[in-house]
């Protein structure tokens, strides 16, 4: 049932913490099977991307995708909305023995002609209190019972 | 058609081996499709997947409540498209060039895709620039199942190495 009625802007959300690990970025390596260097080989990433030099291998972006995600779903599917669309950009490397916290916050809510809908600025920081990816979500709330 | 897209299968993991293979931020053609091979979803594949960014929700991993859900049955979570691009793609993907950097995507979501699903993928090179002598692409993606129904559509923009 959509609990659309109940929702304010402003309202925050938060995602669970996450704490990359050697392991766990392998894990993501055989989970996608996005195996490029750079969140595996050290030797490699002593080398220098342009002018950047990120000193030892680096969490895959898209895990944040990943951790966002979870996020605007565990809080869409309590509350009878449809994840529609993420948006995202990243600022800074996540390394291991980061630990990174997803969050969000409801900007708008908007009834378009069919639907309902409601727009999420949403944003990860680490423990330095650094955001090291920001974005944007949409989530969609049918004005009427939808299967889908 | 033979394809290894799972590390258990043969899925090569070495992404240096087939880089002279691959086309280069030159060689990229805007507008000019990727090759692309279809992908049998599998549950395990996508619990897997859910595991590595610790997402243990129900609707992915417990039938009896998916089944009684508003999905009627078990699905992936949206994000599923991470393991998509890759098992969609052959090897000599410019997306698999060592260096790559992933600097930001945005996705939309129709159908979501579940277990057994038979996924395809239209992709291409949407455009290319330099910016702060930086390499760009833009690669525009849409998943498909095999009812030709639109699973989710995106793009990212990538550094290319030089």
């Amino acid at each position: 049932m959509s609990t659309f009625e109940d929702l304010a802007e402003g309202q925050t959300i938060t995602g669970e913490p996450f704490s990359p690990t050697r392991e766990t970025i392998r894990e993501f390596c055989e989970a996608s099977l996005d195996f490029n260097p750079l969140h595996l080989d050290d030797n490699y990433m002593q080398g220098n991307f342009g002018k950047t030099n990120f000193g030892g291998i680096i969490m895959h972006g898209m895990t944040n995708f990943g951790l966002l995600t979870r996020m605007i779903t565990d809080w869409a599917y309590d509350h009878g909305g449809f994840h529609r669309r993420l948006e995202t950009r990243w600022k800074v490397p996540v390394k291991p023995g980061d630990v990174i916290t997803p969050r969000g916050r409801l900007v708008r809510l908007l009834p378009t002609l069919k639907s309902r809908w409601v727009i999420i600025e949403v944003e990860i920081v680490n423990q330095r209190d650094e955001i090291v990816a920001v974005g944007e979500a949409m989530v969609e709330f049918p004005r009427h019972e939808v299967t889908a | 058609m033979n394809v290894k897209n799972n590390p258990a299968d043969g899925f090569e993991t070495d992404f240096w081996k087939d880089d002279a293979a691959r086309k280069t931020w030159d060689d990229l053609v805007p507008g000019a499709p990727r090759k692309t091979v279809p992908y049998l979803l599998t549950k395990e594949a996508i619990q897997k997947y859910c595991r590595s960014v610790g997402d243990l929700h129900p609707l992915y991993f417990d039938e009896e409540y998916a089944r009684k859900s508003v999905f009627g049955g078990l699905i992936a979570p949206p994000s599923i498209h991470i393991l998509l691009m890759f098992a969609c793609t052959p090897m000599d993907d410019w997306m698999r060039s060592p260096g790559t950097i992933n600097a930001g995507q945005s996705w939309s979501y129709a159908t979501p895709a579940r277990p057994g699903d038979m996924i395809r993928l239209e992709a291409r090179c949407l455009d290319k620039f330099i910016r702060k002598d930086r390499l760009f692409a833009v690669h525009d993606n849409v998943f498909f199942n095999q009812k030709n129904e639109v699973i989710c559509a995106g793009r990212g923009w990538t550094i290319r190495p030089r």
